[in-house]
């Protein structure tokens, strides 16, 4: 017993010794964020990345990786944690889940902090509508990770365009069809748009671009109703539909799986897809450094004209993707350092670093002062990116705006690509359309959302791949408004209007 | 019931001299009861202490605000699961699949195992055995990927029933196919493992009988249907009593793995359904509350099948 007593004391003893010493080391933070990059694995220990962070901020960084394709199943596991990792990039952050985990205080209330400009220059710095955006009952509970407003749209191959007999801009909807009918006769074995199992951005895409509103729309009485009740979803849906019929689709687009999206383009199986546009830029990228490609091939669609003359609309995003959250395993007293942290992420010094890494490690200078990569260095680079940098960039928010320094250079087509992405985002602006009710929860939508939502996008599918008529897919409709559709029309009706009258 | 109260009555005692003989019994036995103590602690610590949680099913669950501090709201999620006709589906999926998984799945292990008793040869039937064991240690993910390959759109299986039939069979992406690929995955998978217990119950039947029998001039069918079948009768019986209590679990990793939008309306069940309110949205309360009414229905299904059991002379379950 006596043993088990003095063991027991010089345990204590090494506890407090240690976190006495721990005062002198630097600040630790946990954080939690999703892993894409499967191949390599991140060095936690010797990361001259994490090393120079540490130097620049006295932060240690402490990184769990959640593989991307379960995070969202990793996060709803982790908020039942008693200690959660401290800061979590949070991906869906109107779920269910996290609203319900900020509304009990799970997370700090920023709402305040932010406000504080001479503190967190950076933070404060972010638009106010996202913010509103991102807020739980008015109260602001993480930082934006912000995406540009139009960011979904439609780009193709433009060497296979022209290979196939379209050499022009598109500017109609007709152009449209034209240039897809051509790329579907193109090979046999190809195909004109590249689609997937992950089919409500595609279909979002192109039925909003028929005049369908982004999810919910409201009416000339000022009543929210779904977006399939517009015929402009049905035009959109039509369209698809024409274009699998004559070969443009793979059959078993339902059957791949998302992972294999942006392989199809590189394996030259499709070459078109409706989907985020900054995706141009990065398929240009991959195939100017694995391919050899040396010309720009991608090419995005800007505003296009309806039958009618009226410009053509495209889904507003609701300018963030996810969020950066701080779980209250942080003490109150720590909080203003790690929102100091995330202040320095959002500088130009910090944006750089989580998105491209050190100086002499991921990328060098050029004489006129560019980021780049030098040919000899490639190889190095690209595993130092791996396996130093990995993910990071997940941590990056960029809430004031890119403020990269010093700033990419790409050669050939890519940069031509990104600054087009950049100009296409002002002039898309104006013919955005934004989803009215994306800041309201419904009790509906939070019990049995997953399942209606499938109902739908499930019944667009069996329609396009031409498994069931327009009967079919009214009947599916119907069943979505009696399985709780109705009720949570109304619930968001209720809270728009509500919205509207304060 | 009240028989065997009584009995016990004669046997222990009441009151305090029931807890007097036990205690006896355990000084007695204090080695065996010694034995006895891991079983015990682990269905304490991990069957009996979480059941506590089962009181999240009528709370507004949110973990950061833990068991104790959730709101309480009843009923609510039970209302909620029945507010709207989608539960029909779910329901009807579940048993769909449950009852072709006895029909087509029950006996095949069975069958097997009857098989596998006729063998002669001692040696081959060991290798047999042990093959026939392999593909339970497959992971599910696996026998769903060797699916696809074969009858996946460019698979061996595809291209051959699209050159018998001049038109392909859309084995993976098509409701009515759904519930068969799942039924013919899980009979290659434990067809072999299944037969074990079978095969234990075998090696009980006393050889003498089949000798007997011979000399009577049984032939091979008489002897299984009068001798090897009686003697599995009541394993056979036990085993769909159990069987009954999982009517309504069709686990949800295998169905998450096979479905796709095309095939949706026959792979949504109760168990899916649970995994995609409980993990994927986070709604823990939801979730527990739907686990909480299949586990009810799945007791309530084990004792009635029991009493069945009993009444068809079995000795059942207990």
């Amino acid at each position: 017993m006596k043993k088990l007593v003095a063991l027991f004391l010089a345990l204590v003893m090494t506890l407090s010794l240690a976190s006495f010493a721990a005062a002198e080391e630097p600040f630790e933070i946990t954080v939690m964020l999703p892993e894409f990059v499967v191949d390599v694995d991140f060095a936690a220990e010797n990361n001259p990345i994490l090393q120079y962070i540490e130097e620049k901020t006295g932060v240690k960084l402490n990184i769990l990786w959640g593989p991307n394709s379960t995070y969202g199943d990793l996060i709803n596991t982790t908020l039942a944690d008693k200690n959660p990792p401290m800061i979590m990039a949070v991906t869906d952050a109107r779920g269910p889940s996290i609203i319900d985990s900020a509304r009990a205080g799970a997370f700090w209330d920023l709402t305040d902090y932010i406000a504080d400009a001479e503190s967190y220059p950076y933070l404060a710095a972010g638009t106010a509508g996202v913010y509103r955006n991102i807020s739980v009952d008015g109260r602001i509970y993480g930082i934006f990770r912000s995406r540009a407003y139009p960011r979904a749209g439609i780009y193709y191959r433009c060497d296979i365009a022209k290979e196939v007999g379209f050499d022009k801009e598109v500017k109609t909807i007709a152009d449209l069809t034209e240039l897809a009918e051509k790329l579907a006769g193109y090979s046999k074995d190809t195909y004109a748009l590249n689609m997937c199992s992950y089919t409500a951005g595609t279909i979002n895409v192109i039925t909003v671009a028929f005049g369908a509103p982004n999810n919910w729309g409201v009416d000339a009485d000022g009543n929210v109703y779904p977006a399939h009740k517009s015929p402009a979803y049905l035009e959109g849906l039509n369209w698809l539909r024409h274009l699998y019929e004559i070969g443009g689709i793979d059959p078993n687009f339902a059957q791949i799986s998302t992972s294999d999206w942006d392989n199809i383009e590189r394996t030259g199986k499709a070459f078109m897809r409706f989907d985020c546009l900054d995706n141009a830029h990065r398929q240009q990228e991959w195939f100017e450094n694995n391919a050899g490609t040396t010309e720009q091939i991608f090419q995005t669609v800007g505003p296009v004209a309806k039958e009618d003359g009226s410009v053509t609309v495209w889904p507003q995003n609701n300018g963030f993707a996810g969020e950066i959250m701080i779980t209250k395993s942080v003490s109150e007293a720590d909080l203003p350092k790690v929102l100091k942290f995330l202040d320095w992420c959002n500088s130009p010094e910090g944006q750089t670093t989580l998105n491209a890494g050190i100086e002499g490690v991921t990328w060098w200078v050029n004489e006129d002062g560019y980021r780049y990569v030098p040919e000899d260095k490639t190889d190095e680079a690209s595993n130092n990116s791996k396996m130093y940098l990995h993910d990071l960039n997940q941590l990056g928010m960029g809430v004031p705006g890119n403020l990269e320094n010093p700033p990419a250079i790409v050669n050939r087509g890519v940069t031509q690509l990104r600054e087009r992405y950049n100009a296409l985002n002002l002039e898309l602006a104006p013919y955005a359309v934004s989803d009215p009710c994306f800041p309201f929860v419904s009790e509906t939508a939070v019990a049995f959302g997953t399942q209606l939502n499938q109902i739908i996008s499930d019944a667009a599918v069996q329609y396009i791949a031409g498994l069931i008529d327009e009967a079919g897919l009214q009947a599916a409709w119907e069943d979505w408004a009696a399985q709780g559709g109705d009720m949570m029309t109304e619930e968001y009706n209720a809270a728009y209007h509500a919205a509207l009258a304060e | 019931m009240t028989t065997k109260a009584a009995e016990r009555k004669k046997l222990h005692g009441t009151g305090l001299r029931y807890w007097v003989k036990l205690r006896a019994d355990i000084k007695r036995d204090r080695w065996l009861y010694l034995l006895l103590l891991p079983g015990v602690i682990y269905f304490i610590v991990f069957k009996y202490l979480p059941l506590f949680g089962i009181v999240i099913a009528f709370e507004n669950y949110v973990p950061y605000s833990g068991v104790l501090g959730s709101q309480w709201v009843g009923l609510k999620w039970f209302q909620y699961f029945f507010k709207f006709p989608a539960w029909v589906t779910y329901l009807t999926n579940t048993l769909i699949l449950s009852f072709m998984n006895i029909i087509f799945y029950f006996p095949a292990p069975i069958i097997l195992a009857l098989m596998l008793n006729e063998m002669r040869s001692l040696r081959y039937k060991k290798l047999l055995q042990t093959l026939l064991y392999v593909p339970h240690f497959i992971s599910i993910v696996i026998v769903v990927s060797i699916t696809f390959v074969m009858f996946g759109p460019s698979g061996i299986v595809y291209k051959g029933t699209e050159m018998i039939l001049g038109h392909p069979i859309n084995y993976m992406g098509s409701p009515d196919t759904f519930r068969w690929m799942i039924i013919g995955q899980t009979i290659w998978k434990e067809t072999g493992w299944g037969t074990i217990i079978f095969l234990a119950a075998l090696t009980n039947v006393d050889t003498q009988l089949y000798e007997a029998a011979m000399v009577d001039g049984a032939g091979r069918l008489r002897r299984l249907w009068h001798i090897t079948l009686p003697a599995i009768r009541s394993t056979i019986v036990l085993m769909l009593i159990l069987r009954m209590g999982s009517m309504l679990d069709t686990g949800y990793d295998h169905l998450i793995l096979m479905a796709n939008p095309l095939n949706r309306k026959a792979s949504q069940t109760l168990d899916v359904f649970v995994y995609q309110q409980g993990i994927q949205q986070g709604q823990f309360s939801y979730a527990s509350a739907i686990g909480l009414m299949k586990s009810i229905v799945s007791v309530t299904l084990v004792v009635t099948s029991n009493k069945i059991a009993h009444l068809m002379g079995e000795q059942g379950l207990y």
